[in-house]
């Protein structure tokens, strides 16, 4: 179970005075569950997603993030990446001179080391590289590339579904992962996030718009705005939203 | 006029061992180092490396330097005239050196491999590898020096037509050794030279290396990263001069310098005007991995010659943190994405190394310095 407390976050501005963004976000979703959080731009979609993830840069001010009764608020982000946090990247970064399945290799072995369990064998990444990659249509040269790079937007968003398909996560955070996607991309894309919906794992999906949410049909919709949930419903939100939009419910936040 | 510098203990050692009836190159020599002194940061092609105040701690007194080659030198003699290259180090180690060592390598694929070592006092000594024409050979060096000590190195290199030559340089680091190294690359024809440094640093080391680049098919490639702690320092200075036409050369240099260490890259490509269709690129990326490292470069063309292709480029950055950030995200420490982020940025230059063992070799001592970083 994932909760999110009164969660009050700033953002730090060079040269400026940090600029509050979430303003008392609480949010419960439970494992098994997959929960959207919609909201106008502005709202403090990403900062949630990078808050959560304990991204620099981001302070916590008041309030706290909860995983199954642990407090990561005050985590690294590879303590939380171990406890099974993945953030799927609105813009995933390109590395360039690291091969994607080194790179993966590194990151499993590492979130292994710091769960205590032994490192992955070579031949059983292997298998779930060729499966995981056959399954979202990813080439074996995609593989040998260096991460991201000179990918297109809608291949960098399959890599990342890829990626968490590897590392296998306890709690996904997508934040805005079906942008820049054509309705093909976005197929594959929520195939591969269904893929991932089990029992003993939780979900969130960041988003401006409900056709992600066509595939995905989430057990809870939330509505961002200002830096606070203004309504929570079941999924025939995402649908009042596409068709009433935002004003209607950003007004209610004043 | 300028003002009789003020001679340092060390400079007054070398003049005393100078002798002083020498005539030519020696005699000259000897002016120059009673006039001007060693090389300072006054001096402009040594202006971020300041030699003379760098040895300020080395005792004056000259300890030989420990060379061990993988064979025995074809002959020994007395520095010709035409061993001797231009510049105060390069004629000090010529002078004081001994008999230069002279290698040949004759045979297809032979490997030559030096060791040089110092680490009391000052040594020099001067070695000339002629490699015969049409033959592919290796030359591998790696240089320590340690504690309070000067070794200056001077390095003629010369290939026959057709000849090639990869040269592997191996720098270990050091805080306090003082390394000069100084090579002249002479190619005949449709010769190839590669050259790929890994250097570490020193109090001060200072790699310089010059090619005389004849054209007519003749291929040089000169590419080297480095890695800087603590208060080394590493000046990595290369000279290609094109004097003929239908010449290549490619330059790629990569370093990182953290804590207080300070990182020199002077590049320089000369382009005659009978080098007409020249082909030359190079190529230099720093990275500082603190707030209290340097780097400086200086790429320079000077190019007289009009029809030709010449590039150059040089950017200095720090670590991404967006890669940085999306690496933790991933589960990994911030150490460790540190550290793959940083081998990959530096490796590049070492990828081209031909010789899988020595590319590995050297590979691997990238990374053991960078998990000693941390």
């Amino acid at each position: 179970m994932l909760k999110i407390k009164n969660l009050h976050a700033r953002v730090e501005i060079e040269d400026a005075e940090d600029k509050p963004i979430l303003k008392g976000v609480s949010l419960e979703v439970p494992l098994g569950e997959v929960h959207a959080v919609m909201g106008p731009n502005g709202s403090g979609k990403s900062t949630l997603s990078y808050v959560m993830t304990g991204r620099e840069g981001y302070e916590v001010t008041d309030g706290s993030v909860e995983f199954n009764g642990e407090d990561l608020t005050t985590m690294e982000p590879e303590e939380r990446a171990a406890r099974g946090f993945f953030l799927s990247f609105q813009y995933p970064v390109e590395i360039p001179g690291v091969p994607t399945l080194t790179f993966l290799k590194e990151a499993a072995n590492a979130q292994r080391k710091a769960r205590g369990e032994e490192p992955i064998s070579a031949p059983e990444f292997m298998k779930a590289a060729r499966e995981n990659a056959a399954k979202l249509g990813i080439s074996n040269d995609m593989l040998k590339r260096p991460v991201n790079v000179g990918f297109s937007g809608g291949e960098k968003k399959r890599m990342e579904i890829f990626q968490a398909l590897m590392l296998q996560p306890k709690f996904l955070i997508l934040d805005e992962t079906d942008s820049g996607l054509d309705i093909d991309a976005l197929k594959v894309v929520a195939e591969g996030v269904n893929a991932l919906r089990a029992p003993d794992r939780g979900m969130l999906v960041i988003t401006h718009y409900q056709r992600l949410l066509d595939y995905l049909t989430p057990d809870k919709v939330h509505i961002l705005s200002d830096g606070r949930i203004v309504k929570s419903g079941g999924p025939e939100l995402a649908h009042e939203l596409e068709r009433e939009g935002y004003d209607k419910f950003t007004g209610e936040a004043a | 006029m300028t003002l009789p510098v003020k001679l340092s203990p060390i400079e007054h050692g070398f003049l005393r061992d100078l002798s002083a009836s020498g005539s030519g190159w020696r005699a000259e020599l000897r002016e120059d180092l009673e006039a001007r002194g060693l090389p300072h940061r006054r001096v402009e092609e040594w202006k971020w490396s300041d030699l003379k105040t760098a040895l300020s701690r080395v005792e004056s007194g000259q300890v030989p330097l420990t060379v061990s080659a993988s064979r025995e030198p074809d002959e020994r003699r007395a520095p010709g005239d035409d061993d001797v290259m231009a510049g105060v180090m390069p004629r000090l180690a010529a002078a004081l050196g001994g008999d230069a060592s002279l290698y040949r390598l004759e045979r297809q694929d032979d490997v030559l491999s030096l060791d040089i070592e110092a680490n009391a006092g000052t040594g020099h000594t001067l070695i000339v590898v002629d490699v015969a024409p049409g033959i592919s050979a290796r030359l591998d060096e790696r240089y320590a020096v340690t504690d309070a000590s000067l070794a200056n190195i001077a390095i003629l290199v010369r290939l026959g037509s057709g000849a090639r030559l990869e040269r592997t340089i191996e720098q270990a680091g050091s805080d306090d050794g003082v390394l000069v190294v100084t090579s002249r690359i002479e190619l005949g024809t449709e010769a190839g030279f590669k050259q790929t440094t890994l250097g570490f640093g020193a109090r001060l080391a200072r790699l310089e290396t010059h090619v005389i680049h004849p054209g007519e098919g003749a291929k040089v490639s000169l590419a080297g990263s480095y890695l800087l702690s603590g208060k080394r320092h590493l000046d990595q200075t290369t000279l290609v001069h094109h004097t003929g036409p239908n010449g290549e050369t490619r330059e790629l240099f990569k370093g990182a310098a953290g804590d207080r260490a300070r990182g020199v890259f002077q590049g320089k490509i000369a382009v005659d005007r009978a080098a007409q269709k020249t082909d030359a690129e190079m190529q230099h990326r720093g990275m500082l991995l603190s707030d209290g490292a340097e780097i400086d470069a200086k790429p320079e063309l000077e190019i007289y010659a009009d029809d030709v292709v010449c590039a150059h480029g040089n950017a200095l950055g720090a670590i991404d943190d967006d890669a940085l950030f999306y690496m933790r995200q991933r589960g990994m420490s911030e150490t460790e994405a540190r550290a793959l982020l940083t081998e990959s940025f530096l490796a590049e230059p070492l990828d081209a190394i031909t010789d899988e063992v020595r590319r590995d070799d050297l590979l691997a001592k990238l990374r053991t310095a960078l998990e000693a970083l941390t």
